[in-house]
């Protein structure tokens, strides 16, 4: 059960996750990194220098970029939050950069409303095409005003925008862990400026054992693993053929998960999302009270036969009713072939007696695949809708590439949502749904 | 804002029945009910209900001319309540100023073929049968004309208007994961709660199997993106354009290197190696060889499913299947990925 309250003591920290929140109300450029009652001062050269200890980048500009500001974001890889383990900072973000320690558990310090945003034209510095088995080609934009800024979570956060080039000479996949670390880096030591200073609120999350009688509910959340550049990473390695697994919900908030899928912008899980996920945060407030809350179970996506995606169903079905579920919330990933995959899993959780909803983004305005099994759908959102055409005055990231020929071009002209990072959360982390109109 | 208002020949005073054959006609300012409209309304055109089922290209033209030449902010049509070929004029009406540019408002009852005549361009506000509703009707268009022109219609009420076949986004107060979770409680308790979205209706009727295949022509088509090798047409890997046909008369198989898919909503590379498998050619052939098959038409017929919009998919099968006829195929093998 979730209580906020002034402290937590040390025995919530011995056995609780505690999360405590620093408002940041203003961020401006200093000598110094510091926090000053709501004030963050930032130190833009010495989070350069941080992210370029990383011998596979070359460049980093640093730009603080707030709501409002006609600035367009491109190549957007991920969104991090900044945060610190506030007693033991060398396991922040534990196997990306931090010593291996089980996340979950003691005191997390987070700046809220605060995004660290990484940016890379990849295309610049590599030949996807014969880097990448499956080349990752669509557009991928924060817009920080415009008609597009209502449609991603950080045209309305305060970001740290990094631009990384990249060594040429590097493989992508040393680039991508490069990128992947020094943002980590970055947001944490952001962060560090809390230690010792007095948080504006703090959540305290337990997962005890909860009296029988109350349901339990799964969270099955499909992620991306497939090869650098399309990567959902635990504990700093990518979840490339592991099968279903238990995660303690705490991990995923505490920085276990971490993104490393850049295709598809609008409908794939960025880091921040799993660190404030929705699902996970609503399902730890109803555990012990009206729910029981039996963990968080990840498949994989884009599994590429009928019977890796009918194995992978079966396996996160069994695991689930194993744990007592007596319903599942089964979160896709992606588009079409991964939503395959979600209803399958839907199918073997009902064959179990495992009741389902399902959370889609819809293509095209419907769904790509479905079983009669599927009759409760979340719709989080058409991501093919198109949003107006918006020019910024400023550009960062680099260039623009048309999605079929992979040639840069000046501007990628009114994009559907697929191309707002975001968008389309379908581990439900927006606001957004489709209706019949 | 502007708008122009269409009536038929009773709404607009010009006579009932004996009056359906009326001509296209102009008129200044609103007339009839379109006084009661809270909207300016610059000119009224009318056409009789006959005149319309008679001569719609005529009807259509004249009107659709004096229309655009008012550069109207909105077009409303009726309202119509349950008069078939009146709903049906305002439907087809709207229709076509939407295909122009120019937005419609209509007023009619669910069940009016002009309903369908809208092909879900116009928005209709549903009424009841008869004119009696007609006050209440009035404010409820002029509303929604301006809702429409303002770009808020798709924020309005459920039940503003019909249901237009189409879907879109609106921002909500609740999250999907709690959504999500509230759809989850009432499932378990036995409630009662809504899916937020449904699979498509249309269901493809199985047809009648051919009584022998031994002497028919049989076609492949396929969604698999499967193309010559370095993709001569540049078939899309996704939201695919249109379709292809390759010759493959003279092959007995697909070979790897000389065809391949780019299909972009999964790893081809397996596929790749044989792309047979995508589009059976090696078995089809043996299957002739065998003589249980007559013969196997000379193109291969290909388009890429991956994301492409369901009413293009259906323009590309119905060109297909019209070509496939024209030709004599009798069977067509479809294989998807």
């Amino acid at each position: 059960m979730m209580v906020a309250d002034s402290s937590g003591t040390s025995k919530d920290l011995a056995t609780a996750l505690v999360v405590a929140s620093y408002r940041v109300a203003e961020v401006r450029n200093a000598p110094q990194t510091r926090l000053l009652a709501g004030r963050l001062e930032v130190n833009l050269e010495e989070l350069r220098e941080s992210a370029l200890s990383e011998p596979a980048v070359t460049d980093v500009q640093v730009s603080l970029v707030k709501p409002g500001e006609s600035v367009r974001l491109a190549n957007v890889l991920d969104a991090v939050e900044p945060c610190i383990k506030a007693e033991s900072p060398e396991t922040t973000f534990a196997g990306v950069i931090g010593k291996l320690e089980p996340l979950g558990l003691g005191l997390t310090n987070r700046l809220a409303d605060l995004a660290v945003v990484p940016l890379c034209d990849f295309r610049a510095t590599h030949d996807l095409e014969r880097e990448m088995e499956a080349p990752i080609r669509w557009h991928s934009i924060i817009d920080m005003d415009g008609p597009g800024r209502p449609h991603t979570h950080w045209g309305s956060t305060t970001n740290v925008v990094l631009q990384f080039t990249c060594n040429s000479d590097d493989p992508l996949a040393e680039c991508d862990r490069a990128i992947r670390r020094a943002t980590a880096g970055v947001a944490r030591l952001l962060a560090s400026a809390t230690i010792d200073t007095p948080a504006d609120d703090r959540e305290i999350f337990r997962w005890d054992a909860v009296p029988a009688g109350l349901p339990g509910i799964a969270a099955i959340i499909q992620v991306g693993a497939d090869e650098p550049l399309l990567d959902t990473c635990f504990y700093g390695s990518s979840m490339k053929d592991t099968v279903p697994f238990l995660i303690d919900p705490r991990e995923v908030l505490d920085g276990a998960l971490t993104a490393g899928a850049y295709e598809y912008s609008g409908v794939r899980n960025p880091t921040h999302f799993f660190q404030r996920n929705k699902l996970v945060l609503s399902l730890l407030k109803l555990h012990g009270t009206r729910i029981r809350f039996v963990g968080v179970i990840p498949t994989l996506a884009y599994l590429q036969s009928n019977f890796e995606k009918s194995r992978h169903a079966m396996i996160a079905a069994r695991l689930a009713k194993s744990l007592g579920a007596t319903g599942a919330i089964v979160a896709s990933y992606g588009t079409g072939n991964a939503q395959t995959g979600t209803m399958l899993t839907c199918r073997a959780c009902e064959a179990m007696g495992v009741k389902t909803t399902v959370i889609v983004s819809e293509t095209n305005g419907g769904l790509i695949d479905h079983v009669p099994e599927a009759d409760a759908v979340i719709s989080v959102g058409n991501h093919e809708e198109l949003v107006r055409e918006w020019e910024p005055e400023t550009t960062l990231g680099g260039h623009f590439y048309d999605v079929e020929s992979n040639a840069p071009i000046e501007s990628p002209g009114p994009l559907s949502l697929m191309g707002y990072f975001g968008s389309s959360s379908q581990m439900g982390d927006t606001f957004l749904r489709t209706v019949d109109v | 804002m502007n708008a122009v208002h269409f009536l038929n020949q009773f709404f607009a005073g010009c006579g009932g029945e004996e009056a359906a054959s009326q001509r296209p006609l102009r008129l200044d300012g609103a007339v009839g009910p379109g006084r009661q409209l809270d909207i300016a309304v610059s000119a009224t055109v009318v056409c009789g209900d006959d005149y319309f089922g008679e001569m719609e290209s005529e009807a259509l033209g004249q009107l659709l001319q004096w229309i655009e030449d008012e550069k109207p902010d909105v077009l409303i049509c009726g309202p119509a309540f349950a008069a078939g070929r009146y709903g049906y004029a305002c439907g087809t009406l709207a229709r076509e100023a939407v295909r122009r540019g120019i937005p419609a408002v209509c007023g009619m009852h669910e069940e009016n073929p002009g309903v369908l005549a809208a092909d879900g361009a116009a928005y209709i506000v549903p009424t009841g049968e008869g004119v009696a509703g007609m006050r209440k009707v009035l404010p409820r268009m002029s509303d929604l004309a301006h809702a429409v022109v303002e770009g808020r219609a798709e924020s309005a009420p459920p039940g503003t208007y019909l249901p237009r076949g189409q879907r879109a986004n609106v921002f909500v107060e609740k999250s999907g994961a709690d959504r999500a979770i509230e759809m989850m409680l009432a499932k378990i308790a036995g409630d009662s709660y809504e899916t937020e979205a449904k699979p498509p209706l249309e269901k493809v009727p199985v047809p009648q199997a051919l009584a022998s295949v031994a002497n028919a022509t049989i076609a492949l088509v396929t969604e698999a993106g499967v193309v010559p090798k370095d993709n001569p047409d540049r078939l899309e890997q996704c939201r695919a354009k249109g379709w292809h046909s390759y010759d493959i008369s003279g092959l007995d198989s697909l070979q790897s290197g000389s065809y391949e898919s780019v299909h972009g909503g999964f790893d081809v590379h397996v596929a790749n190696r044989d792309p047979n498998r995508l589009v059976p050619l090696d078995a089809v052939r043996a299957l002739q060889r065998e003589g249980r098959i007559g013969r196997v038409d000379g193109f291969l017929y290909s388009t890429t499913g991956n994301c492409t919009a369901t009413a293009r998919s259906l323009k590309f099968g119905r060109e297909i299947a019209q070509r496939l006829k024209e030709i004599g195929v009798a069977a067509a093998l479809v294989t998807g990925t």
